[in-house]
């Protein structure tokens, strides 16, 4: 008997389903322990705050962060997102919705770093919803992958 | 990336394929010196370096977490990659070997949070370390075996 196309991709789909959760578990740490995990405590953490004598972030040290996550981060989406739209496995209205969030919290989450530190302070707001948002969409990917990699072959 | 989905472009994606296998390669012969160095291969080296000279002075938590975020996108994607070209491979290959390199490299990643919760137990990440650049290295192999036929042309 032969099998299925997808059954023959289920266990490297649903082990980059597992790298994905892991990815975003451990984001979630380090922003909060990294950065706050609050508007305040993010626009102190780039702005700097003189009461904690912390110095402002640099265009150096943003770029150092900045600069593999532009790389790792649509790569790990344009895979994921690659993946689910060859099973299927989602209808072509959410799918381009989640690819749209995707990557539009991936970038304001990377550019809102630079903003809050050059530009406003208040924008420590969009940081954290682009992060919840980015959060929330590899959870989303992963979930779509292990649903249609889970399914019953037919 | 149509090759990782797609059975019947492989062929066409050999020149690129094996291209990908030596880097993928060389980065994990990289990645075991940068272990090498970090004193990764004894347990002795393992502890100083989670642990500090002394066994006092344990790297931050934040440190740990960090690893663990480049680990997973580096094992995740690395593995991803072997895994999704073994299974569009002409002659799919290395599934138990996939499974197990999965297994060795989550089991590397959890590693250092043993090491630093019980103080101690380097060798345990002696043990992991060695068992997952092996499997993962003989998983490489064995796509390359799969992918990549000795002599056999390119179709176009």
């Amino acid at each position: 008997m032969t099998e299925g196309p997808l059954v023959r991709y289920r266990a490297p789909a649903l082990a980059f389903a597992g790298s994905l959760v892991l990815l975003a578990a451990t984001a979630a740490v380090l922003f909060v322990a990294k950065l706050g995990g609050t508007p305040a405590r993010l626009a102190a953490r780039y702005r700097g705050a003189e009461e904690a004598f912390r110095a402002p972030a640099t265009l150096d040290g943003l770029l150092e962060v900045a600069i593999p996550h532009l790389l790792a981060i649509p790569l790990v989406l344009f895979a994921a997102s690659h993946v689910v739209g060859w099973a299927r496995g989602v209808g072509r209205w959410t799918y381009h919705a989640l690819v749209a969030v995707s990557f539009g919290a991936a970038l304001a989450g990377v550019a809102s770093g630079f903003a809050i530190r050059f530009v406003a302070a208040e924008l420590a707001w969009v940081k954290l919803v682009a992060f919840a948002a980015l959060e929330l969409a590899l959870l989303a990917w992963a979930a779509l992958l292990a649903r249609v990699f889970l399914r019953r072959s037919p | 990336m149509r090759f990782l989905v797609d059975p019947g472009a492989a062929p066409r994606a050999r020149p690129a394929v094996r291209a990908w296998l030596l880097f993928a390669a060389l980065a994990l012969a990289a990645f075991a010196v940068q272990r090498a160095l970090q004193g990764g291969l004894t347990p002795g080296g393992v502890e100083a370096f989670y642990l500090g000279p002394d066994g006092t002075e344990p790297v931050a938590a934040v440190a740990l977490w960090e690893e663990l975020h480049v680990g997973a996108f580096v094992w995740g994607f690395a593995l991803f990659m072997l895994g999704a070209l073994a299974a569009a491979a002409p002659a799919p290959a290395g599934r138990g070997l996939f499974r197990a390199a999965v297994a060795a490299a989550a089991a590397d990643l959890a590693a250092p949070f043993a090491v630093v919760g019980a103080g101690g137990a380097g060798a345990l990440r002696v043990a992991t370390t060695a068992l997952a650049f092996a499997l993962v290295a003989a998983l490489l192999v064995a796509v390359a075996r799969a992918t990549v036929p000795r002599g056999a042309p390119a179709r176009d």
